[in-house]
């Protein structure tokens, strides 16, 4: 009853569950510019999942899977039969890749050509990320059971809370639910002794989970809604954020009946939603503070995308950022890759590779 | 539509919302509660006690009533200033013994006792004035100890002179009168009280001594950093406070001719209830006679119904106690939340459901369809201008187009590489248009509509129109005169695109999408100017067509363009020819092909068209999201498009990416190129339009042949 009252009253005011503040950009994550002057590595459509394998750069671009070569020459090896939702390497030549349309294809290694479309009963619907723990065992993020990849917007506008962590014996093809229930789980890196990190895109938040089955937040409300999580050289993770919270998101993700209005009749490229790319569409929203004044868009106007990278430290807390902020063109950050040179960005939205200075 | 959205057409348009922000935002507000309560009172208490409103009852009542009045004012101009005076109560006790003693031991007569008497009271003031004033001590203990030494000074004279101040061993007429007499059926106290209050409400409004109490009340600190002698004005104040207590004591001895030890007892808590119940503010800097009138009749009236009541002396004063408490409450959360809940409940969105939007994707084979042929026009004055909302050539080619400076500006043909200002008006232009003495004439943003004469004259035409009937808000004087145009016989139609924000808001009333403007017809003949046609959603671009008796013009969120007759047979009727654009539409110009071109200074999105369906929705992010993040219009992407009388398309011309010219608001043909002007752009483009002709000019086409002929 009082549950009630109190969540009413919240309603009214704006206050407790109602409330749309958001965290603000600062300490660690004060933004800069470091990701829009960053040096361009290679122009393609749509980069994501930056991975090295085999002394070789490897990413994806939509379901092509490319090599990328140390002058920013892209080479294409293989083409998926679905857009490429993950890619994960092991030192024994392993690699790992998920597909949009649900399955998980391991190429070289002990298990070369295997294929996995379900997780013990569980079907894949979305496959986001993966790591491998040792040869044999790949830990997965399926990031929901109701939406596929595509519809990610759909997940969040929805509350999706489907999504579910696993380890996959690849051996005997037995999987292991590690954690379930989690909002759009997008990011998995192993960290420094036996931590397990996950992100939680929907809560904005990064979880460890321990071999004991604990799941704990370790680092909580986040400005923006983070994607992978890459390991670096020692036991840094970077973790990509790909794209920013902003209050009026905050304000239609509490108004049931426009958000399900929108939903109904609206393409979900010109909803009220995050997004990865610049606005590229008038049929776009538009907030105030991001009307074009003397031709020029404010950095800090209020906006759906922003290129945003965040170092964290062995205990998962920001050190360090880099930023694309709302005038840049280079977001949608969804991946990245470090190593002794610097950290290779891809940017999604900004159809980008990028080479930040360390 | 479904059956929920009629059901909030129908309550948008029967339910006026916005009235209440625009009572809010009147300054009258303030003592609105306090007649609110006063009313309240007056209502309980003639229901309870039936005996209180008879004519002897009241005519105590304005007796008192008079009297708490002057020293009631006092304590406003002390409160102003941002002071108190607990020394009232005694000073009103030993002014009344004063006076019993001057007229009835010394048989003084008036002329000599009333001066005396304000002199004593005014001296009181003087002390608490110099203490507060220039030695700055606090005024609310320095008055207490006052209130405490003048009451022992009142008790010690009373022990050796009562008696002889009691009893008068002649009868002095004239000082009987003073107490008793009626002018007019009202007591002559009361009728003093009025005059006097009319001059403090003069000295306070009207005159220098009024505006540096509010100063000084407002910020101390600044009164002083302008030059305000602060500790004069203040020490004034009390002097002022002890005057008048001692004119309200000098009725009040008359009157009662007592001497008794109770006289003024608990008097400082009555008048400072009754001041701040009327809505003068404790902090000082806000407050007038007027509140202070209300709050008085408002505790004469309680006080009065409360021993009718046979409320025992200490629990009516309980009574009025937390009556105080209640005020100064109220006060102190009005002062703090009102220009907060004022910002907040101004905004009032309204039911707007916009036709479909039509199809512009490239491809798709709409007449709207997405070009770039905007993508790369020449350029004129980029970086050097700042908002040139609209553009105007002149028969020897030379461009004029406004900025947000309030400058008009000349740019020269033919490369238009240098500029001056051409005349400096003070507001925004925001439309232009050449009369048939080829004088620029300009709406001005938040001025009204000027026009410049040849010799660079500044000339003000029209700013105001007639009051509607209806308006809470003054709308009489011009907002954002928009746009114009000239009809043939001089008259010039112009837009006021809302009453309800000024230039610098403009957007705001987007989000409410209510019928906030209207068009305004000025006369040269007779300087005269009258509303034509009234809500409209925001009115934009006009143009004249070129049959003498009708012009089109455009409503910018209500994206369409409408054609109105203000001559002729069809005189007064109105026709939309293009109900569904897929942007907004702002001014309209000739083409030299006789269609008409028009820019669309933002483009319609899908969620804002959703939005505009829900304005709870609206309301609510109002109230939530901060304003830099609300929703609005696209006006990040703009195109022009020509069409004919009959409203159909003909061309548009598009900016793809929107970055050279978002949001365009104006266009102009001018021998066979298109200038485009932008509210938030700081350039003017050039189009070179295939085919046009190479000799055709605005002015020429419409006021060239009428000159000759």
């Amino acid at each position: 009853m009082g549950n009630i009252i109190s969540r009413y009253f919240d309603r009214l005011r704006g206050s407790g569950e109602a409330a749309i503040t958001l965290p603000p950009m600062d300490g660690a994550l004060r933004p800069n510019n470091r990701i829009e002057e960053a040096a361009l590595v290679a122009s393609v459509e749509a980069p994501d999942n930056l991975v090295s394998h085999e002394g070789r750069v490897l990413f994806s671009s939509g379901a092509g899977l490319c090599a990328l070569g140390p002058d920013g020459q892209v080479e294409d090896l293989a083409a998926a039969s679905s857009p490429i939702s993950f890619l994960a390497s092991h030192a024994s030549g392993a690699l790992a890749m998920g597909l949009e349309e649900g399955r998980i294809d391991i190429k070289g290694g002990a298990h070369n050509g295997k294929s996995f479309t379900a997780l013990g009963q569980t079907q894949i619907m979305a496959p986001s990320a993966a790591v491998f723990a040792d040869a044999d065992t790949l830990l997965i993020c399926l990031a929901s059971q109701r939406n596929v990849l595509a519809n990610w917007k759909h997940d969040l506008m929805t509350f999706g809370t489907s999504g579910s962590v696993w380890s996959l014996d690849l051996g005997s093809g037995e999987a292991r639910c590690l954690a379930k229930g989690l909002a759009f789980p997008s990011g998995i890196a192993l960290g420094a002794g036996d931590a397990l990190f996950v992100s939680e895109s929907w809560r904005h938040r990064v979880l460890r989970l321990t071999p004991d089955g604990t799941v704990a937040p370790v680092l909580d409300e986040l400005p923006g809604y983070p994607s992978r999580l890459v390991r670096g050289p020692g036991d840094e993770i970077w973790m990509c954020v790909f794209a920013p919270r902003t209050q009026l998101i905050e304000f239609v993700l509490r108004e049931k009946e426009y958000r399900e209005r929108m939903i109904a009749e609206i393409e979900p490229e010109y909803w009220i939603a995050p997004s990865l790319h610049y606005p590229s569409s008038y049929l776009e929203p538009m907030q105030g503070g991001g009307l074009k004044q003397l031709g020029e868009l404010k950095p800090w106007a209020p906006s759906r995308s922003i290129g945003l990278v965040v170092w964290l430290d062995a205990e998962a807390q920001p050190v360090e950022s880099l930023h694309s902020r709302a005038d840049g063109r280079r977001h949608g950050v969804t991946s990245c890759l470090a190593d002794e040179a610097g950290l290779l960005i891809a940017s999604k939205g900004g159809n980008a590779i990028l080479r930040a200075e360390q | 539509m479904s059956a929920s959205e009629a059901f909030m057409r129908w309550r948008y348009r029967l339910i006026p919302d916005h009235v209440v922000g625009e009572i809010l935002s009147k300054n009258w507000i303030d003592n609105a509660i306090p007649i609110i309560f006063l009313g309240v009172a007056v209502a309980i208490f003639s229901t309870i006690l039936p005996g209180v409103m008879t004519t002897g009852s009241l005519a105590i009542l304005a007796r008192v009533l008079g009297e708490y009045l002057f020293i009631a004012m006092g304590m406003t101009l002390v409160l102003k200033a941002g002071g108190i005076d607990l020394s009232v109560g005694s000073n009103f006790a030993l002014c009344n013994f004063g006076a019993l003693y001057l007229v009835n031991a010394l048989g003084l007569p008036l002329i000599v006792v009333i001066p005396a008497v304000l002199f004593l009271g005014g001296l009181v003031g003087a002390v608490n004035g110099f203490l507060v004033g220039y030695l700055r001590l606090r005024a609310f203990l320095t008055t207490l100890v006052t209130l405490i030494l003048v009451r022992a000074i009142v008790e010690l004279l009373s022990l050796k002179y009562s008696v002889a101040a009691s009893y008068s061993t002649t009868p002095v007429p004239q000082w009987d009168f003073l107490g008793a007499a009626d002018i007019l059926g009202v007591p002559f106290s009361l009728v003093v009280a009025g005059v006097v209050a009319v001059a403090t409400h003069i000295l306070m409004t009207r005159m220098r001594f009024g505006w540096h109490l509010s100063a000084v009340g407002g910020s101390r600190r600044s009164a002083f950093n302008i030059g305000l002698p602060v500790k004069r004005i203040v020490a004034q104040t009390y002097i002022f406070s002890g005057v008048f207590t001692a004119a309200g004591a000098l009725f009040y001895a008359s009157r009662l001719g007592s001497t008794s030890g109770t006289v003024g007892v608990g008097l400082e808590i009555i008048i400072l209830t009754a001041a701040v119940l009327g809505g003068n503010s404790l902090g000082g800097g806000r407050g007038s006679v007027a509140k202070t009138v209300i709050g008085t009749m408002i505790v004469v009236l309680v006080s009065n119904a409360l021993i009718r009541m046979g409320l025992r002396t200490g629990a009516s004063e309980l009574v009025l106690g937390s009556i105080m408490l209640g005020a100064v409450a109220i006060d102190v959360k009005w002062m703090k939340n009102r220009l907060k809940v004022l910002n907040k409940a101004y905004v009032s969105p309204t039911f707007l459901s916009l036709p479909p939007n039509p199809e512009t994707r490239e491809g798709s084979g709409s007449v709207y369809e997405v070009n770039n042929k905007l993508g790369d026009v020449g350029v004129i004055g980029k970086g050097e201008l700042d908002g040139p909302e609209d553009v105007i050539l002149d028969e020897d080619d030379n461009l004029y187009c406004g900025s947000r400076h309030g400058d008009v500006v000349r740019f020269f043909a033919p490369d238009y590489t240098r500029h001056e200002v051409y005349a400096h008006i003070g507001g925004h232009p925001l439309g232009m248009a050449f009369n048939s003495d080829q004088e620029l004439v300009v709406c001005v943003g938040g001025m009204g509509l000027y026009k410049i004469t040849r010799d660079r004259e500044v000339v003000k035409l029209s700013d105001e129109t007639n009051r509607s009937l209806l308006s809470v808000i003054d709308d009489s004087r011009m907002r954002i005169a928009d746009d114009l145009d000239i009809a043939p016989d001089g008259r010039i139609f112009f837009s006021e695109a809302t009453i309800r924000y000024n230039t610098s808001e403009w957007m705001l009333d987007a989000i409410e999408a209510r019928g906030n403007g209207r068009l305004i017809c000025y006369d040269p003949r007779d300087g005269s100017s009258r509303t034509v046609l009234s809500n409209l959603k925001f009115p934009n671009g006009i143009c004249m067509t070129d049959d003498g008796e009708s012009f089109l013009f455009a409503q910018t969120w209500d994206c369409s363009i409408t054609r109105y007759w203000y001559d002729g047979p069809k005189k007064g009727r109105r026709e939309k020819i293009i109900p569904d654009l897929p942007g907004y539409p702002d001014n309209i110009n000739r083409a030299s092909d006789g269609h008409f071109w028009c820019g669309l200074v933002g483009m319609r999105s899908p969620t804002f068209d959703l939005a505009l369906r829900m304005p709870q929705y609206r309301k609510r992010m109002v109230y939530r999201v901060a304003a830099d993040e609300w929703m609005y219009p696209n006006m990040n992407f703009g195109c022009l498009i020509k069409f004919d009388i009959d409203g159909n398309i003909l061309e548009v011309l598009w900016d793809r990416e929107g970055a050279k010219h978002p949001s365009l608001t104006s266009i102009r043909e001018h021998k066979g190129k298109l200038y485009l002007g932008g509210l938030f752009n700081d350039r003017i483009g050039v189009y070179d339009i295939p085919g046009a002709d190479p000799t055709w000019t605005g002015i020429k086409h419409y006021w060239g042949g009428k000159k000759d002929g």
